[in-house]
């Protein structure tokens, strides 16, 4: 299970960013333009979304590639 | 030094639009942007609410935590630098930022990221704060135009955009700023707080169909106001300045009185208002039978609109008749911290047109308001020199700009 494609997704429906112009393996930050505010509304939304909660700890995540994998593994650990 | 004001930009996003000559002629013609709102609330409701593109102003990612009432501002604030020539990139090159400032009134801030909030069952936006702060709007409206000096919100209740206004002209005649960007903007038309206002009683009452015409300033009838949404922004800068650099000046800022009643948090006060008045002449140097219009704030409500005629006749005694008035809000709604900006703004273009927005709705004067309101039709001002617009606040707080035509 893969979260990306859905992120992706979710990102250019929310500040419509398509998924082409922004690389998985890309600083969100310095590539997609979502500054610290937008990231927090992002993290937000992702929770609404998948019905999940986002550990606090994890604010080092730079890229979507890494947010699917912790996204993955949030929800890999509410279906176990 | 103290250099003379000028007007030299206008912004707006109003109920009647985002044009400021349209906003004009919808007033002259008597046109009410009131309407019922929220039919799911017990009580019926009536507001004036803006239609706004925010996608004109942002991108979806520049609106994450972006309240309306910042979002408002950001549109009015920057076609009012537009409109003043000063656009960014666009010709003044020799601004420096550091001297540019912005002053702004705002009552509540982000009314509907706090409405949001309590009404997310639990799932509160970790953006709420941000976007709710009154003091959002300024900060975007810095962020966008690049300012780096004084940023400054002022919350005065109804006087908000008013006493910004004021601070904003001592600023430039100071020589502290360049170029102010001073108005305001207010949102709140959402459930909790419209509630809320029909709960203080200070709101019109009104039959089915008839919302357009529920607000009656000076009127016999008269039963409160309607809540309006929307930001204006004026563009201060020193006459000298305007005129080196080919400007166009819509009026100058002459005078300002800022007063406080001292006496009740709600209950407004003749005296006190009176002071304000005074205090806008002397800095003019102008008699009050040299101002021949006055914006008034005419709320409509019972005891708000005798008390202000009241000053206005203390102040401008044998010469009451000769001063005509109206107020906007039957047409535009009572904005509150966005009120004294967008009313500045009509002032100043009453002055730029010689022409008088109508008193809306007053079928009988009530004879405790006896003053000589501009009459639908009779809008014609051909030799006005110089008016004043009146914001008299909750807590007490009275401020008066005074207009003048250019020079």
């Amino acid at each position: 299970m893969s979260s990306l494609k859905e992120l992706q997704d979710l990102i250019h429906e929310k500040y419509g960013i398509d998924p082409s112009k922004l690389d998985p393996h890309a600083s969100m930050r310095e590539t997609g333009g979502l500054d610290s505010l937008a990231l927090a509304e992002f993290l937000f939304a992702i929770e609404d979304h998948f019905g999940i909660t986002m550990p606090d700890e994890d604010a080092s995540i730079d890229t979507l590639a890494e947010l699917a994998q912790l996204v993955d593994k949030v929800r890999a650990a509410k279906t176990a | 030094m103290n250099h003379t004001v000028a007007v030299t930009g206008l912004g707006v996003v109003a109920p009647h639009g985002d044009e400021p000559g349209a906003l004009f002629q919808a007033l002259l013609q008597g046109r009410s942007a009131i309407g019922p709102v929220f039919p799911e609330l017990p009580k019926p409701a009536a507001a004036a609410t803006a239609a706004f593109d925010e996608s004109r102003w942002f991108t979806k990612l520049q609106l994450a935590g972006v309240d309306r009432v910042s979002q408002l501002a950001v549109a009015a604030a920057d076609m009012a630098m537009r409109d003043a020539g000063l656009a960014a990139g666009h010709t003044d090159t020799d601004i420096d930022p550091e001297r540019i400032g912005v002053f702004s009134g705002c009552g509540m801030g982000g009314a509907a990221a706090l409405e949001a909030a309590y009404r997310g069952n639990g799932r509160v936006s970790p953006l709420t704060i941000p976007a709710f702060m009154p003091n959002a709007p300024a900060a975007h409206v810095a962020m966008r135009q690049g300012v780096q000096g004084p940023v400054l919100t002022y919350s005065v209740a109804c006087a908000s955009s008013s006493a910004a206004i004021a601070e904003a002209a001592k600023a430039v005649q100071r020589g502290e700023v360049d170029i102010a960007i001073a108005g305001g903007s207010e949102a709140l038309i959402v459930p909790g707080v419209v509630v809320a206002w029909q709960a203080m009683q200070t709101l019109a009452t009104f039959q089915p169909g008839e919302a357009a015409g529920a607000v009656r300033p000076f009127a016999a009838d008269r039963s409160g106001f309607a809540l309006g949404e929307g930001a204006a922004f004026l563009i201060l800068e020193s006459a000298e300045r305007a005129r080196a650099r080919g400007a166009r000046s819509y009026a100058t800022l002459a005078g300002w009185g800022l007063s406080s009643d001292a006496t009740h948090l709600t209950k407004p006060d003749a005296p006190g208002q009176a002071r304000a008045l005074r205090a806008a002449l002397r800095q003019a140097g102008l008699q009050p039978r040299d101002v021949g219009y006055c914006n008034a704030h005419g709320t409509a409500t019972r005891i708000g609109d005798v008390v202000e005629r009241n000053a206005l006749a203390d102040v401008w005694g044998d010469d009451l008749d000769a001063l005509r008035v109206s107020s906007t809000k039957a047409l535009h709604g009572h904005l509150l911290g966005a009120a004294g900006a967008i009313e500045a703004l009509i002032t100043v273009l009453a002055l730029h047109h010689r022409q008088l927005p109508p008193n809306a709705h007053c079928a009988e004067i009530d004879p405790a308001c006896q003053m000589n309101l501009v009459a639908p039709g009779d809008t014609a001002a051909p030799s006005l020199a110089a008016a004043i617009s009146n914001s008299f606040a909750f807590g007490g707080t009275n401020s008066v700009l005074l207009f003048r035509r250019p020079d």
